[in-house]
């Protein structure tokens, strides 16, 4: 038996890898980026796949089983993700393989039955985040709500919503998504949204870290078309959300943006009310604030951006926002904004 | 010697082991050890790391070891092999290792 990187450009390999998954109820996700497969002569009898940190599209052979094709596999993706520099590592992968990832040093992180299973390389992965969210929390007796926001990037809509939460509750968490596949990086947006929240005293701001809206809890909410796993995604990402990051910090209640263009959104946002109250969480969906009779969405600040409207713009976001916009720092990004016609 | 990167070495496959070094920023050193002869070997295992950071000068790591029942000269081989990965060092320091 042979080991082998696919060749993903390369039709004849990809095909074959796609055949082989195929005959196993997986599909190649389309943000794959490396894939390795065991050969037995030219017949494919095991396969992995990576897409950033995350392992995926894990499958062996009912014939080679046993023989440490899936060991071996899962430690040719390991080596790709050391020579990329990436330690902490998840596995998305079906129930039936929990057992294996877990003989392999995999921890659970959380489990959509019948669904998804996803495990991390660390057993203190998420303990260490829940914990580290702790230490910023501030005690209080009443109701803590709760946002994730990408606020790619940061406008009046999203301070409407945080005020309207704010109003509500005792003290807001606003957990701001991590994961670098927006326009405008992570630690800018995460910026933009602590000054756009500044003078609201009851407002703590959280990175998401890996655990929220990341392309290992959500990885469809990053890819451009929607697809039938946006629901096991949503429900997987709303499962590590009600049942260990809320819990940690007293959260009984979810607002929301009202999502009336992004259909992955829509459905991230119908999940939520489902299942969010099974956790004993309140979702509440706030109607987005208007101007000019249309809703102010992020994505329309990006197209002013890209139309150099920059009247409208300053009309969509707070003054933090604005300043950052026509600073020299944003340059880069703007630039990027006119180029790309991407849905982040 | 100072931890700059991820490192990496070894395999999950049976009689392996893979070894995982990252910095650690002002924590020290921190060990994981995960064997399937934890009870067995755990300690002796311990020692061994302990031993070969100590012979490189690492004062300052997240080390990871996740052990498939390997022999202590492939634990010993594949942490110095890591450890120099993460030191970016493509020789090893031969004269600090016994």
């Amino acid at each position: 038996m042979e080991f082998r990187t696919v060749v993903l450009s390369y039709p004849p390999d990809r095909e074959s890898l796609e055949r082989f998954l195929g005959e196993r109820g997986l599909s190649l996700d389309p943000d794959i980026d490396y894939a390795v497969a065991c050969y037995d002569g030219a017949e494919i009898v095991g396969a992995g796949a990576l897409s950033g940190y995350v392992l995926k599209d894990i499958a062996v052979a009912v014939e080679a089983e046993g023989a440490g094709v899936a060991s071996a596999i899962v430690s040719h993706l390991l080596a790709e993700e050391g020579r990329r520099g990436l330690s902490h590592l998840f596995v998305f992968t079906r129930p039936a393989a929990e057992a294996t990832f877990v003989s392999l040093g995999f921890t659970v992180v959380a489990r959509v039955p019948q669904r998804v299973v996803l495990l991390e390389n660390r057993e203190e992965g998420i303990e260490q985040y829940i914990a580290a969210l702790g230490s910023e929390r501030t005690t209080v007796p009443g109701i803590s709500g709760s946002i994730v926001v990408n606020c790619n990037p940061f406008t009046l809509g999203h301070r409407y919503l945080i005020e309207t939460a704010a109003r509500e509750c005792e003290v807001v968490h606003v957990f701001v998504v991590d994961e670098e596949r927006s326009l405008f990086p992570a630690d800018v947006r995460f910026r933009l949204v602590q000054e756009g929240v500044a003078g609201l005293g009851n407002v703590e701001v959280h990175h998401g870290d890996k655990y929220i809206i990341s392309a290992a809890t959500f990885p469809s909410y990053f890819l451009k078309e929607p697809s039938e796993v946006v629901a096991t995604h949503a429900l997987l990402d709303l499962t590590i959300f009600g049942g260990r990051i809320a819990p940690a910090l007293g959260i009984t209640r979810r607002f929301v943006g009202e999502e009336p263009y992004c259909e992955v959104t829509g459905t991230y946002n119908q999940i939520m009310q489902q299942l969010l109250p099974d956790f004993g969480i309140e979702v509440t969906v706030i109607p987005r604030l208007e101007r000019e009779n249309a809703a102010i969405s992020a994505s329309t600040v990006r197209n002013a951006i890209r139309d150099d409207n920059l009247d409208l713009v300053r009309s969509l976001v707070p003054p933090s926002t604005y300043e950052f916009l026509i600073s020299e720092e944003a340059m880069p990004i703007v630039r990027r904004i006119k180029t790309v016609n991407s849905r982040h | 010697m100072k931890i700059e990167r991820t490192g990496m070495a070894g395999s999950l496959e049976s009689s392996d082991v893979l070894v995982t070094i990252d910095p650690n920023v002002g924590r020290g050193v921190e060990v994981v050890l995960k064997s399937i002869a934890e009870s067995r070997f755990g300690k002796q295992i311990r020692l061994l790391i302990e031993e070969t950071l100590s012979e490189l000068e690492v004062v300052e790591a997240r080390v990871q070891v996740e052990d498939r029942s390997a022999l202590d000269c492939t634990i010993k081989a594949r942490l110095v092999t890591a450890i120099h990965r993460a030191a970016k060092m493509s020789h090893p320091d031969w004269e600090h290792l016994s």
